[in-house]
Order: C-alpha cells, then sequence, then structure tokens
C-alpha cells in the first residue's frame, strides 16, 4: 500500500463541528464526521436503503441513517442496529497542516 | 307486505327452531356476511394460513387472507412464525404483493416505512426531520414511538406443519378448538413427518363460502354428481363410512373406507357402474395404500370456518377458502406430499392431484353446483334450502345418507350469529332491533 495514496480532502477548518458532512473525494461520495478532535471518513450512502448517511444524525460514535434509523459506528463502518447488517467502508484519515487527507486504495 | 311474504326480505326467517330448512338470505345478505367475518373469521377462531413447509428459510414469507384481510406468514431470522397484517401503519396501504418470496424486512413502497419480520415498526423516514443550512426542518413529533406503530400481530398457533392465525389474542388454544375427535383426524395426516409442496391451485367460485363447506359436509351428492367418481369406482356404495363432528358441530370429518368386496349389488344402487368404461391411462387410479392411514381409504375435514383437509386415497391437499363478499370466494388448494414419499410416490400423488382443483375430474362439478346455487339464492332470498336428509337431528352416523353434518354447522352457526356480540350491547336488542338487523327474526313457527 503506497503513501501516495492519501488524497486530500478538504482544509481543516471547513470540517463540522461535531457532525457529519458530505462531500466528494476522488469520485466518492465520503461522509467525513467530527467527534470532538477525532475526523472520521466512511461511505455515504448506506449499505441498507438509498440515503445519503450526511443528512442523518451523529451521536457520539454513531450516525443514525435518516430513512430507516440503522446506525453506524463511524470509526469503523460497522452496523450497531437494525435493519443496517452490512458495513459501511470506512477509510483513513489524517490532518496536516491545515488540509485533511483520506486514504483510499 | 310482510317479511314473510316480501321477495327480498330484510331479515332472516327460520322455519321453525332447528336448521334443516337454511334461508337464501343467509348467503346472499351483506349484512349477514359482514357478521360472519367479524364473529367467524376474525375473532374466536382459528383460520388456516398455510403450510410451514412454505416458508423453510427465514426471511421467507407468503402472503394469504384471513377472511378478506391479507396477512403475511413469514419466518423469522430465529425461525419463529409470525403473522402479520399486510396494512401499513402509516397510511393504511396493503404493502406487499408478491405472493411468495424472501425478505430482511418489510419496506412499504408508499413512504418506505420499515418493518421487522416480526412486524415491528423499524424505521420512517425522515422521522427526526431534514437538515438545511445548519437547521432540522419538520419530521415526527416528539412523542412519536416507534413501538406504537408496528404492524398488526395476530396469534399463531402450528400443530403438524398446520399454520393458523387469529386477530382475537384471547382464543382457545388450537388443539381445544379442534376438539379431541377432530384433532385425531388431524393428526393423522399432520402426524410430525415434514412436508413438502407439491404446487398450488387456485380458482374463484362465484358462490357463498359456507357452500364450500357444506358441499365438504355432504357426502350425499358424491355418488349422485360425480359421476367420474363412481364410473371408476371410487364411490361405492358398499364403502364402509362415518360422519363426525366436534362438540360444537362446527367441525367435521366424512371417513370412508373402500369396500374390498367385488363387484357387490350395492355398487349399482347409486349409479350406473359402467364396467365397461375404461381409462386410457389407469394411473390416475393407481392407488397404493400408506400405513399412516390406520384403514380408511378417504378423510374429507372441515375446519371451520376456513379450510378444508383433503385425503382422498394418495392424494392429500389442504383447501383454503377466502371469502370475498356474500357472492364469492377464492378456493387455493396446496398439493404436498411427505418428506419420505418415494419419486414414484410423489409421481403418485400429482397424477391422482388431477381429480381436484379447478378443473379436476370430480372438483370441477363442485364449483359449478355452488355457482349455480348462489345463482338461484339471488333470484329469490325469501326461499330456503332443504337439508332433512337423515332427519331433523344433529348426530354422529355410521353411514353417508344424511345432511347432518350440514345441520350441525348451521346449529353452530345460529348459536353464533344469534348471540349477543361479545363486549359490546347485545346484537338482537336496542340498535337491532325492529328495523335493524338481518339476524334477528324470532323462530318463528314452521311453514
Amino acid at each position: 500500500m503506497s503513501q501516495d495514496n492519501w488524497v486530500d480532502a478538504l482544509a481543516a477548518e471547513d470540517l463540522p463541528s461535531d457532525d457529519v458532512m458530505g462531500l466528494v473525494v476522488a469520485g466518492r461520495d465520503i461522509a467525513i464526521y467530527t467527534v470532538g478532535a477525532a475526523v472520521y471518513a466512511t461511505d455515504n450512502i448506506c449499505t441498507h436503503g438509498q440515503a445519503r448517511l450526511c443528512d442523518g444524525f451523529l451521536e457520539g460514535h454513531e450516525i443514525e441513517c435518516p430513512l430507516h434509523q440503522g446506525k453506524f459506528d463511524v470509526r469503523s463502518g460497522q452496523p450497531t442496529c437494525e435493519p443496517v447488517s452490512e458495513a459501511l467502508r470506512s477509510y483513513p484519515v489524517k490532518v496536516e497542516g491545515r488540509r485533511v487527507y483520506l486514504r483510499i486504495d | 307486505m310482510s317479511d314473510t311474504t316480501s321477495v327480498f326480505p330484510k331479515r332472516v326467517r327460520w322455519e321453525g327452531d332447528g336448521t334443516h330448512r337454511i334461508p337464501f338470505l343467509t348467503y346472499t345478505s351483506d349484512e349477514i356476511y359482514q357478521r360472519e367475518l367479524e364473529r367467524f373469521f376474525y375473532r374466536d377462531h382459528w383460520c388456516y394460513v398455510g403450510l410451514e413447509a412454505e416458508i423453510p428459510n427465514p426471511g421467507d414469507y407468503k402472503r394469504t387472507v384471513v377472511g378478506e384481510r391479507s396477512v403475511i406468514m413469514v419466518r423469522d431470522a430465529e425461525g419463529a412464525i409470525n403473522v402479520v397484517e399486510n396494512v401499513c401503519a402509516h397510511r393504511g396501504m396493503r404493502f406487499c404483493r408478491e405472493r411468495h418470496g424472501n425478505r430482511k424486512d418489510f419496506v412499504c413502497p408508499y413512504h418506505q416505512w420499515s418493518y421487522t419480520l416480526k412486524g415491528d415498526l423499524q424505521g420512517v423516514p425522515f422521522r427526526r426531520g431534514v437538515k438545511q443550512d445548519g437547521q432540522v426542518h419538520g419530521g415526527m413529533p416528539a412523542d412519536f414511538k416507534t413501538a406504537d406503530h408496528g404492524l398488526t400481530k395476530l396469534k399463531v398457533a402450528t400443530r403438524g406443519g398446520v399454520v393458523f392465525a387469529s386477530f382475537d389474542h384471547e382464543l382457545e388454544s388450537l388443539e381445544d378448538y379442534l376438539g379431541p375427535v377432530i384433532l385425531g383426524y388431524f393428526d393423522r395426516l399432520f402426524n410430525g413427518r415434514k412436508l413438502r409442496i407439491l404446487g398450488y391451485n387456485r380458482q374463484r367460485i362465484p358462490g357463498n363460502w359456507k357452500l364450500m363447506q357444506e358441499n365438504i359436509k355432504d357426502p350425499y351428492h358424491p355418488g349422485l354428481l360425480h359421476t367420474w367418481f363412481v364410473t371408476f369406482g371410487l364411490w361405492r356404495a358398499d364403502n364402509k363410512s362415518q360422519l363426525r363432528m366436534d362438540d360444537r358441530h362446527r367441525h367435521a370429518a366424512m371417513i370412508s373406507t373402500r369396500g374390498t368386496a367385488g363387484k357387490a349389488e350395492q355398487v349399482t344402487q347409486v349409479s350406473s357402474f359402467k364396467e365397461t368404461m375404461q381409462l386410457n391411462d389407469a394411473s390416475f387410479l393407481d392407488i397404493v395404500p400408506e400405513p399412516w392411514w390406520g384403514g380408511p381409504t378417504a378423510v374429507m375435514t372441515t375446519i371451520f370456518p376456513s379450510v378444508i383437509l383433503q385425503q382422498q386415497v394418495n392424494s392429500v391437499s389442504t383447501r383454503h377458502i377466502q371469502p370475498s363478499g356474500h357472492g364469492a370466494f377464492d378456493f387455493v388448494w396446496t398439493h404436498f406430499g411427505f418428506d419420505d414419499d418415494s419419486e414414484e410416490m410423489t409421481q403418485r400423488r400429482l397424477r391422482q392431484a388431477n381429480l381436484f382443483g379447478p378443473a379436476g375430474f370430480v372438483s370441477a362439478d363442485d364449483g359449478e353446483v355452488i355457482e349455480f346455487s348462489q345463482q338461484a339464492f339471488e333470484s329469490k332470498p325469501f326461499h330456503r334450502t332443504l337439508a332433512e336428509l337423515g332427519g331433523h337431528e344433529v348426530e354422529n352416523t355410521e353411514h353417508m345418507v344424511t345432511e347432518t353434518l350440514i345441520r350441525g354447522m348451521y346449529r353452530y352457526w345460529r348459536e353464533v350469529m344469534e348471540g349477543e356480540s361479545r363486549g359490546s350491547s347485545p346484537a338482537c336488542a336496542g340498535v337491532d332491533g325492529a328495523n335493524g338487523s338481518a339476524l334477528c327474526a324470532a323462530p318463528g313457527p314452521g311453514a
């Protein structure tokens, strides 16, 4: 896995505060979350229905899908509440020099 | 003009206090039909919904009905069978359209409300509103609780691989409902072996649903209407026969054992036995006795109000009565076999199934006579049928020349239909008085 796969996603100052936002990174629909100082990223489209998680509600480390109220842990993408059963893909995140990078392989 | 002389009476009038003369109006009145739905199909009674073998795997479901209400029989992730009503808790849509399928959850297409396989409301789109410019708009009120808005769940009973359900959760056990005698015939057929589904027949019969129950409580007609039976020797006057009912006379079994004596004299008494007429393909009657029969070669069991259990030699099936208005019902046949059947036995059961179903050599006759009866009932609802063969009584017998099972069913029908409605005002008083209910005419003197 090459270090070249880190992709510049956005400026750190544009991150939401304890919330979720959607953006397109390298052609992918990504949801970016902040919990305190930590930043996480997953695919934005729910693995259950056709809904964008950035329209959902972040509570602690859980994102609730707006459509059917399934939940995922934003740290790992793992499902935590029915009806979702399939994990979201999650992406490593780093913040360097006021920029936020995602590693997309 | 009084009720007794009018062609279109408003109220049922029974001749005498027995049930040997059945008013045509019981088959033609919408008011009576609705009361039947309420009192027989929607409470106090177990209704057939299907066989466990139709939904073997988690997530498998089958759409069917209880009375006129659409329900879904589904196996959940834990393997339990649930029956839920096919009406979305939100806008009331009948959301499930497929007859069979496999799903992880149910989603109504209208607004995508989703439900678990147990019927619990799982997700409501935009329940918490929609986020826009840092604000949240709309959504369900804070006091909205998903737990209060699941699908209607039915009480479920299974026995021997057969599934029954009821909207009434205060109902007696299925075993008590059937009673020991009928339970014995039920267990004879569904004796614990796994079932194997062979296929379905479906037909709409333009006649009142009760006529189907009566048809299988009527051992008078098979040797007369069904010439196929007689011609090829399946129905013989020397058949040993028994008629059995539960204590309340709502369910019944017609049990017959094919005579073994050669071409006995009695055979000719019912109809001409065309000895020279032969089937081109004799395999339709390639009958092989099975140990579980325990003697009888045919047992036809009527479970009131919704199902008939058929064993006619090697052909076994359930026949589901699905009423649709006072003048029609859908009749759904599920032909099955058993897991330990040889391939040869499976083929035999399938071949013999040609006698049954909408185009069956035998059963095609029944759909037609029911249709033609209903036509006459509609034309002169003041009249009544006769069910006096074997007398006026209701009793178990050791012969078939009687209409006692029909009288028994209507004795029970009158008890329930003329009784007080449960948990509300008496049905035959107050608002249902002189000008009201179609049911409440006091039994008059015999006509």
